[in-house]
């Protein structure tokens, strides 16, 4: 099936999309945007983090289908001339080893900074618990979102 | 996860649209569907192209439609009581209340559904399409008797929730909720509410520590003693990674006492 949805502010059509595939997989093999990542594709880690119609969801849990007529956004809009204060924090403070979590985190940091500039720590927690990593042990991601916070 | 197996995608529109065909599922969210193979499902009907109000108020009480999302039910400025308790109740992240369904929760039905919580401690009722041809009628379940086990409700094959009815008479009703999991963000072992209307009638409810809802129903606030008898009798108590049967049993009768302590 064909689903025509706009992506990172661009108008987008999938050719060939089939019925049970994912958004995620839509995004990543059939529109070029690979950033979003498939780690656990079951809703757990949130590395394939994106933007619905503005609000975080999954997509590894998306039904490409679903998708039609939609906003969405990916990691890669989120750099605009230059980084993202988000992406520009979690660089600085070494927040990334392997990177396989680092779309998720960057997408759900900025959702989280959009709607509270200034979190908390239990407010960051909680905002960031449906995001894994597996390398960082979290704490120099919750300084880089401490900076961003900081630097926005 | 992508559905390997789906080779169907229908967009409903209209209830005959709604007519399910051999390996055909309802969509409601996905959040559950894309999250483990689906073997035996071949086809999808999307039944958040139905465009039902997420949620109506009349005179009776709250219709909360069965594609409102978690996130629209909590921004919704006439959500019942207890619908953050009760979201938040749910493992799950607000990535997952984005698009996961209040009917797609009630559906699947786990023990620890926090929209089964919600219906339950509110006495809400699940209003049901069924199949149309077949002498089958629409009809109303409570849905405390329509989750009837941890993953299973009575819903027969075809059937499709539309809708989930609060009653007016439970909105001003004073509440009270507490729950306990294992980890401080993680899956609920037990999830108590307690209700007193504005008669004075009592109701408190025991999700996810039982495997279906257990209900007890006092005309008055009961007393300690009573109240702990009941929690002590009820069947259901569960054992999983996430907490024994009997330490269900003991923190449903602690936390109970203590919202009926709260709603004294
Ligand atoms: C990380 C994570 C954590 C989770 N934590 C929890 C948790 O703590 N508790 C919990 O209960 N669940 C949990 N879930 C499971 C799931 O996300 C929720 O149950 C969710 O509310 C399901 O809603 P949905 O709209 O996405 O349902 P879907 O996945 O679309 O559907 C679920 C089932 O219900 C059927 N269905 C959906 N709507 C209808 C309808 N109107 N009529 C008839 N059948 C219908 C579908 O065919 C399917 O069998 C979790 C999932 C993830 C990924
Ligand atoms: S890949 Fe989607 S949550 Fe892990
Ligand atoms: S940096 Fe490797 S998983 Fe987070």
């Amino acid at each position: 099936m064909r689903i025509e949805l706009t992506v990172n502010g661009v108008a987008r059509e999938a050719d060939d999309v089939w019925e049970g595939e994912s958004l995620l997989y839509a995004l990543r093999e059939r529109l070029g945007l690979p950033g979003s990542k498939n780690a656990c594709e079951q809703g757990e880690c949130g590395s394939c983090t994106v933007y619905l119609d503005g609000a975080p969801v999954c997509a590894c849990l998306v039904a490409a289908g679903q998708a039609q007529g939609r906003e969405v956004t990916t990691v890669e809009g989120l750099a605009g001339d230059g980084l993202d204060p988000v992406q520009q924090a979690f660089v600085e403070k070494g927040a990334v080893q392997c990177g396989f979590c680092t779309p998720g985190f960057l997408m759900s940091t900025k959702d989280l900074l959009d709607r509270d500039p200034a979190p908390s720590d239990p407010e960051i927690r909680e905002a960031l618990a449906g995001n894994l990593c597996r390398c960082t042990g979290y704490e120099k991601i919750l300084d880089a979102v401490r900076t961003a916070a900081a630097n926005r | 996860m992508d559905l390997n197996t789906v080779t169907g995608y229908r967009r409903a529109r209209t209830r005959a649209d709604l007519a399910l065909g051999p390996g055909e599922r309802i969509l409601g969210g996905g959040t559950w569907l894309y999250s483990e193979p689906q073997l035996d499902t071949t086809g999808l009907v999307d039944l958040t192209t139905m465009g039902w109000a997420p949620l109506t108020r009349t005179d009776e009480g709250l219709s909360i439609a069965a594609t409102c999302t978690i996130a629209e039910l909590l921004a919704h400025p006439d959500r019942p009581p207890l619908a953050v308790e009760c979201a938040n109740a749910l493992l799950a992240s607000s990535t997952i209340w984005t698009v996961a369904t209040v009917g797609g929760n009630v559906c699947r039905a786990f023990a620890a559904a926090g929209m089964v919580a919600l219906c339950a401690a509110l006495d809400g009722v699940a209003l049901v399409w069924a199949p149309s041809g077949g002498g089958r009628h629409d009809y109303r379940i409570p849905v405390a008797e329509l989750a009837t086990g941890n993953g299973t409700t009575s819903l027969a094959p075809g059937e499709v929730l539309r809708a989930l009815e609060i009653p007016a008479r439970v909105l001003a009703a004073r509440t009270a909720f507490r729950k306990i999991a294992l980890a401080e963000l993680g899956r609920s072992g037990a999830v108590l509410t307690g209700r007193v209307d504005p008669g004075g009638e009592a109701v408190f409810v025991i999700t996810a520590a039982t495997a279906s809802p257990t209900v007890l129903r006092y005309p008055a606030l009961p007393g300690a003693a009573a109240l702990r008898a009941d929690v002590d009798a009820a069947v259901g108590y569960y054992t999983d990674p996430l907490g024994s049967a009997d330490w269900r049993r003991q923190v449903s009768g602690v936390l109970l006492e203590e919202i009926r302590q709260e709603l004294a």
